[in-house]
Order: C-alpha cells, then structure tokens, then sequence
C-alpha cells in the first residue's frame, strides 16, 4: 500500500528567518505540506542562514553563495521559495493573498514589527478565519519584556538552563564541588525547543481545525518555553529552596559517572555505573577486581564519597585506550558507556547510518553543491511518508508558480512586479561573505580540526 | 466522513469540546514516556498512567530531588511535574491477568506511549502488528534511546550516553576542558516533545486515513537533528565544528557582571555604536572595534575592556536597558529568578498544584501559548493506584470483590 504524507494538502507560509521556525516548516514540508518560504532579495532583510551563517561547499561560497549554504540547505528542504519585498505595498498584498489559501503563517517578528505589518492574529483572521499562526518571539505578545529581540544563545541562559550546567572546581582542600559558573549546553540549543514545541503545537491546532473548524494563534515565547523545559529544576526551588544544580558530569545518585579522555586528540567517553550490579562488572572490564573489595567503594553512597579518586583510576584506564575500545569493553560487561561523538563520527555512525537518520539530496547541477546528506528527524511512521522532498530553494525559484499557479496572476501583472523590485531572483546589495581558510578558523577556535584535502 | 476522537487533548484544546470515552494508556518505567502524555490533558477519555504493584513504584518515584528532601515515592519531583492531568493505575502486566486486562484496555485505546526496550517490548508482544488486530486505529508510540532498529538498539543508556552518542555533548562546555553535560535529564524532554509531535502527526493522519500505526522515537536521534552545524560542516567542507571557544572577544559568552552573569551579544539589528554606549566604556567607541573583523583582530583587549564595562553593572538592569535599545543582551538566572520573573508572572506562566502527599507548589505551565487555550493543571500527579477504584470499577466494569481478588493476587 501507498503511505500518504500527513500534511498532504496542507500550504504553510514560512515568513521566518534563521534556526528555529525555518526549521518548523522544513519539518512540515518533510511531512507532505507545500511549504512556501517568503524570502526577499535584498540584501539587508535577507534569511542570514543565506549569506552568513555558511558553511559552504569546501569552503567556497561561490557566485551564487546566497543558495549554497549547508546549515540554509538543512533548515530549509523541500520549500518552495517566493521572494517578496514587505515594504512595498503590492508585496504586502501579495503575501495576504496567499495566506488567504494557506493554513499554517510562521512567523519570528518582535512583536513591534508584526503589529507594524498588520501581521497580528486579529488582522490575519480577517484574512482567513481558521487560520494557524505561530509568532515566535523571545518573550512573547505579553508582559514587560515583550518587545525585547532575542537570540538562543543568549537566552538559554536566561532561561534558567545554566542554573543545571558547570563544571566542577576544586574547592581549597582540593575536592571537586559544583561551580559558581554558568555554563550553556550551546548549539543553539533554545532555538531547538521552540522548534519542537512549535511542531507539538500546530498538530494539535490543525487537529483541532479539523475538528471544530477554528483556527489557532500559537504565541510561542522561546523564554517561557525554555524554562518549561526544566520543571523538576524549578521545583526542586518552590520544595527546597535549592536554585542551581550544577553536578559537572556527574550523577546525584549513579557513580562513577563521567566524561572521560581517550587516546587522540579531543577523544571523550562516558559512562554510568547504575548499581552494585554495574559496579562489579565495571570492575571486572577495567580488570582490576581488587577494587570491587575496595571499601570506598563498595556502594552507591560510598562511590559517590569518593569519586574524585575513582576518576582518576578511571582517567587512567580510558587514557590508555580508543573511544572505540573502551566502549566495546564497557558495553560487553552491559555498562552504559558512549564515545562523545563529533560531527564527522556521526555521519560514519553505524546505529544512525543503519536507521536511515541522513537522508540524501540531489543538488541541481547548477549548484555545484552536488550529493549531500542532511539530518532527517528523531521519529518515524510506519504508515506515513515523511521524508526530506529535495533541497532548500534558490531564491525566488517559486516566483512564477506561486504568482501565476498559485495565486492567478497574469504575466502582466507579474512583469512589474519584477521591474518595481517587489520580487527579484538575484541578490540585491550585501556583499559575498568573506572566506576564512579552516586553518585561520582552527586557530581561532571556530572549529576544533579540519580535514586537508576534504572529498564529500 | 466521521471524526474520531482526539488521542489526548493538548492543553490547547477547549474543555468544551469534543469529548472521549476512550483510552491514553502510557505503560512506562522510567522516562522518557512521561512528558508526551503530560503535555495533554483529556477532555474525556482519560490519560492513565501504569504504575508497578510492588516495591517502592517504577523508577521515576524514585528519581530525586524529592519535596522536602524527602525520599518518598510521592515526593520525586520530576515524577510530580511529569505526570500531572493524569490518571494512575497498578496493573502486573506480566501475570496473566493483569495482561488480559491490558488487552481489553488497548483495544478501547486512541494511544498508547511506552519505553520499554526493544526486547522487552518484544517479550511484552507489544508490536503494532499484534496490538491492532484488537484495535486498528491504535496509535503505538514507543520511546527509546536510540529506537527499536539497528546494532545499538538494545545497549542500555542514561541520558549522557544519548547526549554523547548524539554529537550533541561534543559541542557543550569549553573547548578546553572536557565537554559538559546539563544536570537536568534534557535528552527525555526532547525525546517526549518530538514523541508529543509524532503521535499527533499520526492521530491527524488517521483521520484521513481511518488507521493507526507505530510511532518510534529515538531520544539520540531527536538530539542529533540539533546538529544542523556540526553535520554540513563536515559533509560539506570536511571541519569538525567544537565546544565554545575560550578566546574571543566575550561577546555571546557568559561574561561576569557584579551579582552574576550575562551575555553580551552584537547580534541584531543596531550597530556597534548602541553596544559600547550600553557597556558605557569610552575606550569601546575606537572604530577599531566596529566591524565583526576588527572585534575578531582585536578580541583579547575588547574582552578586558567588556569585563571592565559589565563589571559595573547589575544584571537585570543590563538586560532591561539592552532590551529597550534593541540589543539582545542575555543573563544568567537560576529557579528563584525566574520564580520572581514578573514578565512570567504577567503572563501567567506559573500553575498552584496541590498535591495530597508532597504539598503545594508553583509548577512551570506551558511552554507555548495557544489563543484557545484553556490549558490548566486541574489534577496534580497520581499517587500509586490512585484511581484503580474508578478506573477498574467505572470503566472496566469490575466490582469491589474482584479487586480484592486482583489485589490478592498482586495484580493491582
């Protein structure tokens, strides 16, 4: 039997820009909906993911940069793309238009700008009544912070994520205890919340639509959404009184837990020893049974006491060995253990590989960004097609379509269109991004290693 | 064509609307299963929530911190946040019984969330091949760390293995020190958003469809999909993307103020100009530093000359006046912070739970904020068997001699 998409039938406009709705509607067209991403081709209101945020195939942004990007490629899949100049008054009805016939709006505006455009939900469900919206802001449509812009980075700590993250300092006797210091679980981790709560949201609106015929305004502020995302953090507060958290890589009640280094450089495992169960096997791998009998560590309580010398014992067992073979040991003895994977290890991995995780796409030749594999999703149907439907659009490649298919325009009123700069499909302004070479970028610490004479 | 009804309303969803007489079933011993089915809450057809007859419960009432410092299996908070909206049942799904129960329960039920490891799941038969010939239209989700397929799907894990199988671990902390893992089990919150997203993808696919199916969610893989940098820059330009680096200018880093720390940060829309004025040093001004260039060639004396400016500010006070001057400026706060947070406060984020055993509190609510949203914590988490009584008796058709039967034989 045909598996369907989900969303088949379903055209969302994307007016977002950079991590996390882009990546809302990437998902969505992954599930089947016609994805229409409102970009524009002047250079000062572009999607930086386009010309900015990089990277490019072997590190040549080429003449055409503003369509090569690999992060731009991965947020943005199987879209189709429409360029748009807001400012302009045929540009704004254009965009009404088309949300008219569309069903889901993602939109990431401060609200001061979404009022400006007259893109609020009132003014939207004039347009269309049963309309989706998704505003993702910082701090949301309400409340004293609400006109505040916001980036992930700088957020994650201000919702709360660093009051759980730090390393351990050794305190004047010289014994690890948890840090003063914040740390961030970085990578734009905030953006990546959002994005998950966002795609929870619209599929119980449009279940919902379908079953009450109402829309849904989604007010989706990525703070708030981030501190939900530490409730027992919160509440250890509200029962205790306690208002951080910060445990390095240890367990509040597993020990040994830890991250520890390997043969090569910046090679990491880690690993839980659960229970008394996990810590005789755990002696056994290691080989040294003698600390089995070692009081110190005979149980949970004595082995959380004592971890700081158990670290070093481990330190030298893992320093003396590959990721690879420490883990293999650990896991032949039913430990949980993990070499801490980078990048390049991920896409050799056997597990994600054997699981279909990368999915391929087929570049136009044009391009010249040729065959690359992207992140695919966490999840699967067994009865749904839900796949990656091709690559991020050029700018402004879904002009015609949309313009005369979609929205009936006649080429007459197309051709001003172009003329008056409302849409265009070549860059406007802006200059190509400078390169860095990787070895400037290692030393910078941009990136940790590069490979000399790289071939996809 | 007829509507069936919702799985498990999201907290979106108006109490008024379409109602259920049918099942949420979440079978789970540990999480990440929970925060799926907490994220709704049933305008009818009741979430319920399989809870081990024997021992001190499963697991999650035994993970800590506890109310009080008390280790109680009603007092485990992340079991109290994880678990509110929902009924609890005992039911010793092993026995014969209690199985034969659980099949009379599944074949009236929208979904079912489970984390079983794939060969437990196996040895339970809870296949979407054996569980939909009772049931067809069943939503299966399963919950895993790294899925029900492949060479690592049965090794155990907690949740720093998955961050560290994922890529994601490789990428926190400082690029001179170890990488560096969260406290908190972030890798199930994920995981239970990601399954929230799937298991309604497929309840709104059934309504077009009239069939359920399997939904699989692996919490590494949900992990992985963050890594939107690290992957194209190795497939496309062979560079390993790392921790954070320790030299910079400070910019975007967590940086010292004088209570605690912030985020100084250039992105946005205004230029260099609004970022020295705000750090309020006069050295800042050099047009030295007012290209992302020249903040690069000259990041070690901008780094002193930023922690000399922040060192003079309090950190609300920064973040607000960064706001006002549309500057994204961030800081650093912990749980009492945020529960004195009047922008969450005005947006009445916190929800009062009171629960019969670990007391009233404040609980986080929704993340997102939906126009018809009539999301609200009406029940706190149940205690063990709570509703074994309403649930055996008004839904199953059970009467009080046969639970004292079911209860002799430990089934509930």
């Amino acid at each position: 039997m045909q598996r369907e998409s989900p969303l088949s039938g379903i055209r969302v406009v994307d007016l977002s820009r950079v991590f996390a709705m882009p990546y809302v509607g990437a998902y969505l067209a992954d599930m089947g909906a016609e994805v229409i991403k409102i970009d524009t081709h002047h250079a000062a209101f572009i999607d930086t993911t386009r010309t900015l945020t990089g990277p490019y195939p072997d590190n040549d942004p080429g003449k055409e940069f503003w369509n090569r990007a690999g992060t731009y490629q991965t947020l943005n899949r199987g879209k189709r793309s429409l360029t748009l100049d807001l400012r302009s008054e045929p540009g704004m009805a254009i965009l009404l238009d088309l949300i008219s016939i569309s069903d889901v709006v993602l939109e990431n505006f401060t609200p001061r700008v979404t009022r400006r455009f007259g893109l609020d939900y009132p003014s939207l469900q004039t347009v269309r009544p049963d309309l989706v919206l998704v505003s993702n802001t910082g701090y949301g449509h309400s409340g004293p912070w609400s006109d505040f812009g916001a980036m992930a980075s700088a957020l994650e700590p201000t919702h709360g994520a660093g009051a759980f993250m730090g390393y351990l300092e050794p305190d004047a006797e010289g014994t690890l205890v948890p840090s003063e210091t914040p740390n961030k679980i970085g990578n734009s981790y905030t953006d990546f919340l959002a994005c998950w709560s966002a795609q929870m949201a619209i599929m119980a609106a449009l279940y919902r639509r379908a079953l009450t015929g109402q829309g849904t305004w989604i007010d989706l502020a990525m703070y708030q959404n981030g501190v939900s995302f530490l409730g027992e953090g919160l509440l250890d507060y509200a029962f205790n009184c306690r208002s951080t958290r910060r445990l390095g890589n240890r367990h509040e009640s597993m020990s040994p837990q830890g991250c520890y280094p390997c043969q090569g450089q910046d090679r990491w495992v880690v690993l839980t020893v659960r229970h008394d169960q996990d810590w005789q096997a755990f002696c056994n791998a290691l080989g040294q049974t003698d600390l089995a009998a070692d009081s110190r560590f005979a149980d949970p309580i004595s082995r959380h006491r004592h971890q700081d010398q158990l670290d070093k014992i481990i330190t030298a067992w893992t320093g003396s060995k590959t990721q690879e073979e420490v883990v293999a040991i650990l896991q032949s003895y039913g430990i949980p253990a993990a070499p801490v994977l980078d990048g390049e290890q991920m896409l050799s991995d056997q597990q994600l590989r054997s699981r279909g995780l990368f999915e391929t796409v087929e570049h136009p030749e044009s391009s010249g960004i040729g065959r690359r594999e992207y992140l695919g999703r966490g999840w699967k149907l067994s009865e749904a097609d839900v796949s990656i439907r091709g690559p991020a659009p050029n700018l402004g490649e879904a002009n015609d379509y949309v313009l005369e298919e979609v929205l009936g325009l006649s080429d007459s009123q197309v051709k001003p269109l172009k003329g008056d700069g409302v849409i265009g499909e070549e860059l406007a302004g802006g200059s190509a991004p400078g390169v860095v070479p990787l070895q400037r970028q290692a030393e910078l610490g941009w990136i940790a290693d590069y490979r000399e004479n790289f071939l996809p | 064509m007829a509507i069936p009804p919702p799985p498990f309303a999201p907290g979106c969803w108006p109490t008024t609307g379409p109602t259920s007489s049918r099942w949420n079933f979440q079978a789970s011993e540990t999480p990440p299963a929970p925060p799926v089915a907490r994220r709704r809450r049933p305008p009818g057809g009741p979430a319920v929530k399989k809870g081990a007859p024997r021992g001190a419960g499963p697991p999650p009432r035994r993970k800590g911190p506890f109310a009080g410092d008390d280790p109680h299996p009603e007092k485990s908070l992340p079991f109290l946040y994880l678990n509110t909206n929902k009924r609890g049942i005992t039911l010793d799904i092993e026995s014969p019984t209690g199985r034969g129960i659980l099949d009379r329960v599944l074949a009236e039920t929208d979904v079912l969330v489970e984390n079983f490891s794939p060969a437990e799941r196996e040895r339970l038969s809870l296949d979407i091949e054996s569980l939909s010939t009772s049931n067809p239209g069943l939503v299966s989700v399963s919950i895993t760390p790294f899925g029900l397929t492949g060479p690592r799907r049965d090794s155990p894990a907690e949740d720093i293995e998955v961050f560290a199988w994922s890529g994601h671990l490789y990428h926190s902390g400082d690029s001179d020190r170890e990488p560096l893992h969260n406290a908190l089990e972030q890798a199930w919150y994920v995981a239970g958003v990601n399954a929230a997203t799937a298991a309604t993808t497929a309840f709104f696919h059934r309504l077009f469809t009239g069939r359920g199916q399997q939904v699989e969610v692996s919490a590494s893989e949900c992990l992985a999909s963050h890594m939107v940098q690290a992957i194209p820059y190795s497939n496309y330009m062979g560079a390993i993307k790392g921790r954070r680096p320790i030299r910079g200018s400070g910019f975007e880093e967590l940086m010292p103020a004088r209570d605690g720390y912030v985020v100084p940060s250039v992105q946005g829309s205004q230029p260099w100009s609004v970022v020295a004025d705000l750090i309020g040093l006069e050295e800042l001004k050099s047009d030295k530093f007012s290209s992302g260039s020249g903040r690069i060639e000259h990041g070690e004396e901008l780094k002193e000359l930023v922690t000399q400016g922040l060192a003079r500010w309090e950190r609300k006070p920064l973040f607000e006046a960064s706001g006002q001057r549309r500057l994204v400026f961030g800081m650093a706060q912990d749980s009492g912070d945020l529960y004195a947070c009047p922008h969450l406060h005005e947006r009445d984020f916190f929800v009062e739970v009171d629960h019969p055993v670990a007391g009233r509190a404040e609980y986080a609510g929704m993340g997102p904020r939906l126009s018809s949203d009539e999301y609200e914590i009406t029940q706190p988490a149940p205690v063990l068997g709570e509703h074994n009584r309403e649930i055996y008796l008004g839904r199953l058709g059970f009467n009080d001699q046969d639970l004292v039967c079911l209860r002799a034989a430990g089934v509930i």
